[in-house]
């Protein structure tokens, strides 16, 4: 079952190289998508092997992580769909396209699945190399400028993170494996103080993938210059990928007794993410970076979630499905903004809703679920994390925290309320005319769809999710 | 005799740090192959392992990775680093009181830990550190590709440091990953090349937060 996940990919990246037909490829790109959701969806109701080999399994933890990338996979294949069809391109640039993107998503599902830290620093770096040539799709001086950064930055983050891989088996003396369940196992007999410093060199290195302050200065970049629906993927199933690691690593921490220093890291990362993102996100001159900075805050969240423990561990999860499927949905629409206005400058775009309607409300309603407005999922897992920190009584970061969301949630809506509303600048109109035949039904139904998740989910969550989330929450 | 070859390994570092002509840079990651080459013969001397690591030393890190750097060179044009941030007097003066460090940390505290040996952790870490170091003062891409493979080869002394074997299977993805890395930012100093003119770092500093120029 899992096998197919990561040989099919293999198999129809080979074809879509030989065969160069840019509707065979894009059809392989669906396909894969529609196998992986289709299989996730079968193990997620108890359908199949779930162990694959010695190295690939899935487990209470990835399981959930494992649904969201299928989720957001399908959407964004759906989209691109629609996408593809206006590149204005060679149908060998078209294949290395979507060859990369097979496997772009085959070393995301692997880092997910993988039992082993080893494997999973191996397949992290895989999905650096492979989503580069994706950012660089544009093939313009910017894009190769963030391209270039992407693979500089987090190639020497994850060197760094293997650093930190030699230092945990320095640490764990007689024990000679990395594979999760034993390091769970023998954990408590782990050396302390070698084992700390290995969580500051892995923090650090599967940190600057996921996208934490200070080791963030890829992503903006990469977000605002790779094509949407590149956006999309690395921001909403990317991060998640590193974040498990982290998450892994922490519990290692955990079971070893050293988790405080653990879990102060992870919060002055948090707290900083936050910081930087209310810095930036407030003068902002384009909209993709815009988002990318919200990634960066929203992932600042989920770090001190999972410093706080406790109830924070099922807000964490609400927050990565609600985050991914509306940022999904929010770097979608915003390659429809492009598509229309032909710029990401935020003055250029005005009046929206009047260029298209359609566009303008996945606009609106995309930021009303990123920034928690009930019953977007996010608020419940928001009012979650400030619910754990005063039962903890942390008054002060409680304060800070609620202080630095309202400062993002500002800058962000300013923006959105800025470029859909007001009048269409008459140099605009003309250009927005000749462009709307480009926004095709493909690329807005899986925004409505993913949009209309992440409000339900905040009133009701089936019993199968929940009981996925809560398995995940008692592994973490 | 190893530990010979490590202090070796270490002082080609300080070569690195004084030197501008990036030819010489590059035999410089001939030489560390071949010398990472000899620290691992005397080492380990299980069957598998050791095919392994000669094709990782020899093959990948002292020819194929050198090789294909000389030919981006050579598309390039570019021979000098010339206009480092800090004269290269200053950068030797710095690297090896980095090394200086790297030795003194192993030798008062690491020594009392069994499982590793001192004189590796210390030349590694500080090459870790010299590499980084040099990173962020030197103005061309393609040196910063060469420090980077540096660092590479400094992580791969801390994993010969300790005793146990990490497995196969990570070691030889580490192999295929750092292989790939390296090709592709070779391939992307060539298309900066093309786009650029020249390998200046201070072209690609053009994306920013808040201004817009695209």
């Amino acid at each position: 079952m899992i096998n197919t996940l990561l040989i099919f990919p293999i198999i129809a990246a080979v074809l879509v190289l030989v065969i160069k037909n840019k509707k065979f490829d894009i059809a392989m790109v669906n396909l894969y998508a529609l196998l992986h959701f289709v299989i996730t969806t079968m193990i997620c109701c108890g359908f199949g092997n779930k162990n694959a080999s010695a190295y690939f399994a899935v487990d209470d933890t990835n399981l959930i992580f494992l649904l969201v990338l299928s989720v957001v996979y399908l959407a964004v294949a759906v989209y691109n769909a629609g996408y593809a069809k206006n590149f204005e391109v060679s149908e060998r640039r078209i294949s290395h396209y979507s060859f990369m993107i097979l496997v772009f998503v085959l070393s995301m599902t692997g880092t997910l699945l993988s039992t082993d830290l080893g494997l999973a620093w191996v397949l992290v770096e895989a999905t650096t190399l492979s989503s580069a040539y994706l950012i660089y799709f544009n093939k313009t001086k910017h894009s190769i400028e963030a391209a270039w950064k992407y693979v500089f930055i987090c190639s020497i983050g994850i060197a760094l993170a293997f650093v930190g891989i030699i230092l945990l088996n320095i640490s764990s003396a007689n024990v000679n494996t990395l594979n999760f369940n034993e390091l769970y196992k023998y954990a408590s007999s782990f050396d302390v103080n070698w084992l700390k410093m290995a969580f500051v060199f892995m923090l650090f290195g599967f940190g600057a993938k996921m996208g934490l302050a200070p080791v963030h200065f890829w992503l903006p970049d990469a977000h605002s210059e790779a094509p949407s629906p590149i956006s999309a993927l690395l921001s909403a199933a990317l991060l998640n990928s590193a974040f498990l690691v982290i998450v892994r690593v922490y519990k290692i921490e955990t079971l070893a007794g050293c988790a405080n220093s653990a879990r102060f890291l992870l919060i002055l990362m948090g707290f900083i993410s936050l910081f930087i993102t209310a810095v930036f996100v407030y003068h902002i001159k384009n909209y993709k970076r815009m988002l990318a900075y919200s990634s960066i805050e929203n992932m600042g969240i989920l770090s001190i979630g999972l410093a706080l423990g406790g109830i924070a561990y099922y807000a964490i999860i609400l927050h990565l499905i609600g985050h991914s499927l509306a940022k999904a949905s929010f770097f979608l629409t915003s390659g429809n903004v492009l598509e229309l206005f032909g710029t990401k400058r935020i003055k250029s775009v005005n009046g929206l809703l009047k260029a298209d309607k359609k566009t303008g409300w996945l606009w609106i309603v995309s930021f009303l679920a990123i920034c928690a407005f009930p019953t977007s999922v996010l608020f419940i897992s928001e009012f979650l994390i400030v619910k754990t920190m005063v039962e903890q009584k942390h008054y002060i970061l409680c304060g800070l925290f609620l202080l630095l969301l309202t400062i993002i949630l500002y800058g962000i809506g300013y923006v959105i309320i800025k470029t859909s509303l007001g009048k269409i600048s008459e140099d605009k109109v003309k250009l927005i005319e000749e462009n709307r035949h480009k926004v095709s039904v493909c690329m807005y139904i899986p925004q409505i769809i993913m949009l209309i998740l992440v409000f339900v989910l905040g009133i009701y969550i089936p019993p199968f999710l929940n009981n996925i989330i809560k398995l995940a929450v008692a592994n973490f | 005799m190893t530990d010979g070859f490590i202090i070796l390994f270490g002082l080609t570092m300080l070569y690195l740090a004084a030197t501008s002509r990036i030819i010489a840079h590059i035999r410089l990651l001939i030489i560390q192959g071949v010398l990472l080459f000899l620290i691992c013969c005397g080492e380990h001397a299980n069957g598998l392992n050791i095919i392994f690591m000669i094709i990782e030393t020899l093959v990948v890190k002292s020819i194929v990775i050198p090789w294909f750097l000389y030919r981006v060179l050579k598309k390039t044009h570019s021979n000098r680093d010339a206009a480092a941030n800090i004269p290269h007097f200053y950068c030797l003066v710095i690297s090896s009181i980095i090394l200086l460090g790297g030795f003194l940390l192993s030798n008062y505290y690491i020594s009392s830990v069994k499982l590793i040996s001192s004189m590796y952790f210390g030349v590694s870490i500080s090459t870790i550190i010299i590499s980084l170091w040099l990173i962020t003062i030197k103005h061309k891409i393609i040196s910063n590709v060469i420090e980077f493979i540096t660092m590479e080869n400094g992580i791969f002394l801390l994993s010969l440091s300790v005793a146990k074997e990490m497995p196969m299977l990570v070691n030889m993805g580490v192999l295929l990953d750092v292989f790939i890395a390296v090709y592709i930012l070779g391939l992307f100093v060539n298309e900066i090349n093309k786009e650029f003119k020249d390998l200046e770092v201070s072209n690609l500093s053009d994306l920013k937060d808040y201004e817009y120029n695209d």
